[in-house]
């Protein structure tokens, strides 16, 4: 008989939602750093928009972005005539470290031991993907002189930062 | 004492009903027993992630990569073809007022755009596979060479132009 069985009646079971919660917040603190270290590696700048870009989405691959930086700007002006502001870099920032323009020689340093310690391909060689990442208003002796020092580092090849194409076509634009 | 509900209907309930831990219902008259679940902290969270991703997200142009050899790289070439002493194609960015750029190839000038000079590098293939009969072949060595205070976005675009005419050598001069 049922009365028999349950001697104290029936109960309500509940849920104990401490766990969920716990991990819920967890989920959240972990996507608000991860989204912040993804911005902090990003320098604030415009890269270079390109007539016909075959510039295309860089894989899953282990990277190191090198940022050219340029002074600071106003970005909402920035967009009307984006070639119009100051050509000197401010800094160049190699993942998150900083260096000022007149020491790029530690900045090679630096890189090469970061190539040193990244994980070898089949070939023995480094599988580091070092992308450049310059603002498109920088003057070319800037970034030559930091593409000097990548190349002082023992790298052969490097991948430079453009938007891509965009979906909607564009006339090609005269830039005088 | 709970079970005196059922046997004496009439005399008076000497316990505290706040302490009485059985439901109104007694056991025999309703049926199985219906689970509470309480979802007003699960939807407090949700909306919580919910506002934290709509405030965060932005809507960005895409920033793809072009693949670069360095002008001169102790590191490994991604060509096993060893240096041609050939001349190579010169692309002459040369600066006009605060961020313009004239744009020559080996000194015969005046293209407009970017796409224009990438036309006249197809022109100038030879590719039988595309119907072109120009007289450099797409691996011959192309070298761009911008002024000093030239605007890295033109320098790209120009680099840009180069790849879309499908030439497989490509390099920046060497620094003056």
């Amino acid at each position: 008989m049922a009365s028999r069985i349950f001697k104290r009646g029936p109960t309500t079971p509940e849920m104990n939602m401490t766990s969920l919660i716990d991990v819920t917040f967890l989920l959240i603190i972990f996507f608000m750093l991860v989204n912040n270290i993804i911005t902090e590696e990003n320098v604030e700048m415009i890269v270079p928009e390109l007539e016909d870009s075959k510039a295309r989405e860089l894989g899953e691959v282990h990277r190191l972005v090198i940022n050219v930086a340029p002074q600071p700007f106003d970005p909402k002006t920035a967009r009307d005539n984006p070639l119009m502001r100051d050509g000197t870099a401010a800094k160049v920032q190699l993942g998150m470290d900083e260096y000022p323009m007149a020491d790029l020689a530690s900045m090679t340093a630096d890189l090469a031991s970061a190539a040193e310690a990244s994980p070898k391909d089949g070939k023995g060689r480094p599988s580091l993907e070092v992308v450049l990442r310059a603002d498109s208003a920088l003057y070319y002796n800037e970034v030559q002189a930091v593409m000097s020092a990548i190349t002082a580092a023992n790298i052969a090849k490097v991948n430079l930062v453009a938007f891509t194409p965009e979906k909607t076509k564009r006339d090609a634009k005269r830039f005088n | 004492m709970p079970e005196s509900n059922e046997t004496q209907p009439a005399a008076p309930k000497p316990t505290d009903e706040a302490v009485d831990h059985t439901t109104a219902r007694s056991r025999r008259d309703i049926g199985p027993t219906k689970i509470q679940l309480n979802f007003t902290s699960m939807i407090d969270v949700i909306f919580l992630l919910l506002i934290y991703f709509v405030i965060t997200a932005s809507f960005v142009q895409d920033e793809g990569v072009l693949t670069a050899n360095l002008p001169k790289g102790t590191g490994q070439p991604t060509t096993k073809v060893p240096p041609k002493p050939k001349r190579p194609i010169k692309i002459v960015l040369a600066s006009t007022g605060l961020h313009g750029a004239r744009l020559s190839i080996d000194s015969i000038g005046g293209y407009a755009t970017f796409t224009e000079l990438s036309d006249q590098l197809i022109q100038m293939q030879y590719d039988p596979s595309r119907g072109l009969t120009g007289p450099y072949k797409p691996d011959h060595p192309v070298v761009i060479k911008p002024d000093g205070n030239v605007r890295w976005q033109h320098v790209v675009n120009a680099f840009n132009s180069a790849v879309r005419a499908r030439y497989s050598t490509v390099a920046f001069a060497q620094a003056e």
